[in-house]
């Protein structure tokens, strides 16, 4: 538990010592990785304790993070030119940590077996397939910010994270790379990765895709999520608004009926939820576009303008050394609870299945296009007729999100700047090609 | 100097008490690190400083690795650190020694990267060229020190600085020794280029003649030497050893890792377990002579050696990386390689590259380039990749110039380590490789 005199007792002598606005955060960890490499498994229990002080006023302030508790007594460095405004605390709907914040971390045993069972799931699934690199973070951290405005909350974390590198083929020719975050480690089932990963090799093997064809789009979760992530200038900050309006069609809609987009710090379950940001503002549900129509994006307090544009708590610091930046904390397209992904790939004549991402997503929002390349399978009735290796998948950011036709209720997470999200889409009005 | 006075010889005795087999390795890695920033605008630039103590204590046995670290330093936190890391308790425990302090260190003054940023800006404009800047510049320090069981060698300190810019049209980075009024004219240089380069036609792909200026070599050898050349990268389709005596180059190339080599503020005189370093004869007239090998690779051959270990931070397991790399001079002068180009491409520098191990394909990509026809530099051309794989990228070196020097510095992120990464490099002629635009 962390003391929480040592930071009003700082916040107070940095006060006196002529700033008008102090700020401390601590934060203390423990993690527990289990990794498989060339190197070796290697076990690792890492104690992390650290804080950071942001103290200033509007004409100069100054960051200074470091480890263990913070000092009382320190030489603070001179200002820089930057100021520094803090939040004052606003009421906050209760918060309360959800089931999984208290759970214990794997033991090196429970760790190492899941990675062990990963590879020989693996390998039972695909022949020849094998797991190059795993590595597995088990970690629960505690924080606490505090700030002369009248802040102090602390709260507790619990984060996993995997990563694995699998292969499969003469000289390890196909080859893909899974990451996935949970609350706790315990959430990540070898038999559901390994699923994953074998879906992923076999079509990876298979030849490119067509030359240029258009059809039905089924768009599976990390697709989806990798594009919204790509789009992330359209969701965040005060100048996203316009930036989406430049994509809307007449009837001033950026996407179709079928397409709400949200960020909830609170996600009830989510791997990042807490009930505050990095300063202490209180999260809580952002929705930013509603049945295709744009809401409002993801604003901190200080480019907020209420009533219209509130503030989101989107303040986001992995790490006692990081200053807050903003970013979503789960951002994701909102499923259709009524709807299985089967039955809208059941839906397709004649179209595509899009599984997986096999690059960096392309996108330009000026010119409003984008390309991905990506893996999957031919449709024809519903049913797989063909593997794709790989194709791009090419058209316009507004033709994308009023293509969609048909989401499901299979929401499922990346971790990338924070957990993105989507469900398996039904999408119209896009190419898939060879060459982008 | 920090961790210049622990109690060596109470560390070693504790440690002692984890090593139960005769082939076990335990060591005790402290951490000092001070970093001074300044972000933003020239002349309006935010101040951050951190500073980090910590220590990791590490067990090596039958090839399995058990690490566990810890944030400050102090003999309670070495026991616990000790603790966690034992296969067993101990039959007697022995207490840390009383004294496990790292002094204080006074870290840079951010007046000197405020200067800098300034410095470059009025760089720029004599160049007649003028764009908006954020800035990002910092003074990094690190202190280590690994005590043994049965070693314990002096303290490490390494000091520099890193450099990113942000601009509208792209963004543009380097490690640098020193913020000199030399590094300023080179990073106004490069910044104005890269602008100037933005108008510029795409380059023609194909096979192309390159010659590569130093700070371009550099980039190639670390991606397509040392990478490739890591025993972990080379644990990945099979043993190491085997790699000894293969042909991977053309013959006028000579690489060697040489970490007491580097610059005075960054050289080595050993790894981060403590082994000695070695000027390592990476490449030797285009064969594989000796990779680049850690203790967990060496202690199993009887052909490595270590002392090629660093690491990105004491919470991460050493691994087997390159920290300063040199190329052999050759006998001509950097006209003479432009002019026996005829045409083709003249590349001053690579903003990033990648190797993927399993398949060997090598991808570098350029901000700019300057044309070279007909054996003299014409003009510029915008962003573009040299593509091929490691073995057709290297065959194609046809001749190094003498005008050995460092340069290509840069950082390092793979496997998660982000470290910075030396080089004293030549300018050098590729015969007909893959460009793409």
């Amino acid at each position: 538990m962390i003391a929480r005199e040592a930071p009003q007792h700082v916040i107070d002598r940095l006060r006196s010592d002529g700033h008008a606005m102090a700020e401390v955060l601590v934060k203390e960890g423990r993690t527990r990785r289990c990794e498989l490499s060339p190197q070796g498994p290697i076990s690792v229990l890492t104690a992390e304790s650290g804080w950071a002080v942001r103290a200033g006023g509007p004409r100069g302030s100054f960051f200074v993070a470091g480890t263990g508790a913070p000092p009382l007594g320190a030489d603070w460095p001179q200002s820089g030119a930057v100021g520094l405004q803090l939040p004052e605390p606003q009421p906050a709907p209760e918060w309360r940590p959800g089931p999984g914040i208290e759970a214990p971390l794997m033991v090196e045993g429970e760790a190492s077996g899941l990675v062990a069972a990963l590879g020989r799931e693996l390998a039972r699934q695909v022949q020849g397939a094998r797991v190059l690199r795993v590595i597995l973070d088990d970690g629960s951290s505690e924080t606490y910010v505090a700030n002369s405005r009248g802040i102090g909350v602390g709260y507790r974390s619990r984060l996993a994270m995997l990563h694995v590198e699998a292969v499969v083929g003469a000289q390890s020719a196909t080859r893909t790379t899974l990451q996935l975050a949970a609350r706790e480690a315990r959430a990540f089932h070898p038999l559901a990765v390994a699923q994953q990963l074998a879906n992923v090799l076999v079509v990876r093997g298979a030849e490119p895709g067509p030359g240029r064809e258009r059809g039905e789009m089924i768009v599976g979760p990390r697709v989806g999520a990798r594009l919204l992530a790509a789009w992330s200038p359209l969701w965040l900050g005060r100048a996203a608004s316009a930036r989406a309006r430049a994509l809307a069609d007449r009837h001033d809609r950026i996407g179709s009926s079928r397409l709400t987009v949200v960020d909830d710090g609170r996600l009830p379950g989510g791997a990042l939820e807490a009930p505050v940001d990095g300063e202490g503002v209180a999260t809580r549900r952002v929705v930013i576009v509603e049945n295709g129509r744009y809401r409002q994006p993801l604003v901190d307090w200080r480019e907020a303008d209420p009533p219209r544009l509130r503030a989101s708590g989107c303040l986001r610091r992995p790490s006692w050394r990081d200053g807050p930046r903003p970013g979503p904390s789960h951002l994701h397209i909102l499923p259709d609870e009524t709807v299985s992904a089967t039955e809208l790939v059941a839906s397709v004549a004649r179209g595509f299945y899009l599984l997986d991402v096999v690059g960096p997503v392309r996108s330009d929002l000026e010119s409003g296009r984008f390309a991905v390349q990506v893996c999957g399978f031919g449709l024809a009735h519903g049913q797989a007729s063909r593997p794709i290796g790989s194709a791009w998948l090419c058209g316009g950011v507004g033709s994308f999100l009023r293509g969609i036709r048909g989401v499901a209720r299979d929401l499922a997470f990346i971790p990338h700047g924070g957990m993105i999200g989507a469900p398996t889409l039904l999408v119209r009005g896009l190419e898939l090609r060879r060459e982008p | 100097m920090p961790l210049a006075h622990l109690e060596i010889g109470g560390i070693a005795r504790c440690l002692a008490q984890v090593a139960e087999r005769p082939r076990d390795h335990v060591d005790a890695f402290f951490e000092v690190v001070a970093e001074r920033r300044v972000t933003g605008v020239a002349g309006a630039l935010g101040a951050e400083l951190r500073i980090e103590r910590g220590l990791a204590v590490r067990l090596l046995r039958d090839g399995h690795t058990w690490l566990a670290s810890s944030d400050e330093i102090s003999p309670q936190l070495l026991a616990r650190t000790i603790a966690r890391v034992a296969r067993a308790r101990p039959g007697a425990v022995v207490p840390p020694p009383r004294s496990l302090a790292a002094a204080a260190i006074e870290a840079a003054a951010g007046a000197e990267l405020e200067a800098f940023t300034a410095a470059v800006e009025e760089a720029v404009q004599r160049r007649h060229a003028a764009f908006p800047i954020l800035w990002d510049v910092r003074c990094h320090e690190r202190w280590t020190r690994v005590v043994g069981a049965m070693l314990s060698p002096g303290q490490q300190r390494e000091r520099f600085f890193s450099c990113a810019a942000r601009m509208p049209w792209g963004s543009w980075g380097a490690v640098l020794q020193r913020l000199d009024a030399a590094a300023a004219e080179s990073v106004a240089e490069s910044l104005t280029t890269a602008f100037r380069a933005q108008r510029a036609p795409a380059p023609a792909a194909g096979p192309t003649c390159l010659v590569l200026a130093p700070a371009a070599t550099a980039v190639l050898l670390h991606e397509a030497v040392a990478h490739a050349l890591e025993t972990d990268t080379l644990g990945l389709s099979g043993d190491p050893e085997t790699t000894v005596g293969v042909r991977l180059a053309s013959d006028v190339v000579d690489v060697v890792d040489n970490p007491a080599g580097a610059g005075e503020t960054v050289r080595r005189e050993v790894d981060d377990e403590g082994m000695p370093v070695i000027r390592r004869w990476l490449l030797r007239a285009g064969r594989v002579d000796q990779p680049l090998a850690d203790l967990f690779v060496a202690s199993r051959s009887s052909r490595l050696a270590p002392g090629a270990a660093r690491r990105g931070n004491r919470h991460l397991a050493p691994v087997p990386r390159s920290t300063h790399l040199e190329l052999l001079p050759g006998a001509v002068g950097r006209e003479e390689l432009i002019v026996s180009c005829g045409d083709g491409l003249l590349v001053t520098e690579f903003s990033n590259g990648t190797l993927d191990p399993l398949s060997g394909d090598l991808r570098l990509e350029f901000p700019y380039a300057r044309r070279l026809e007909a054996g003299q530099p014409a003009g510029l051309v915008g962003p573009g990749t040299v593509r091929g794989s490691v073995g057709s990228t290297l065959a194609a070196v046809r001749a190094v110039a003498a005008d050995a020097r460092p340069a290509g510095a840069g950082w390092c992120a793979k496997g998660g380590h982000r470290l910075p990464v030396w080089a004293t490099a030549c300018s050098v002629l590729l015969e007909s490789v893959e460009v793409a635009s």
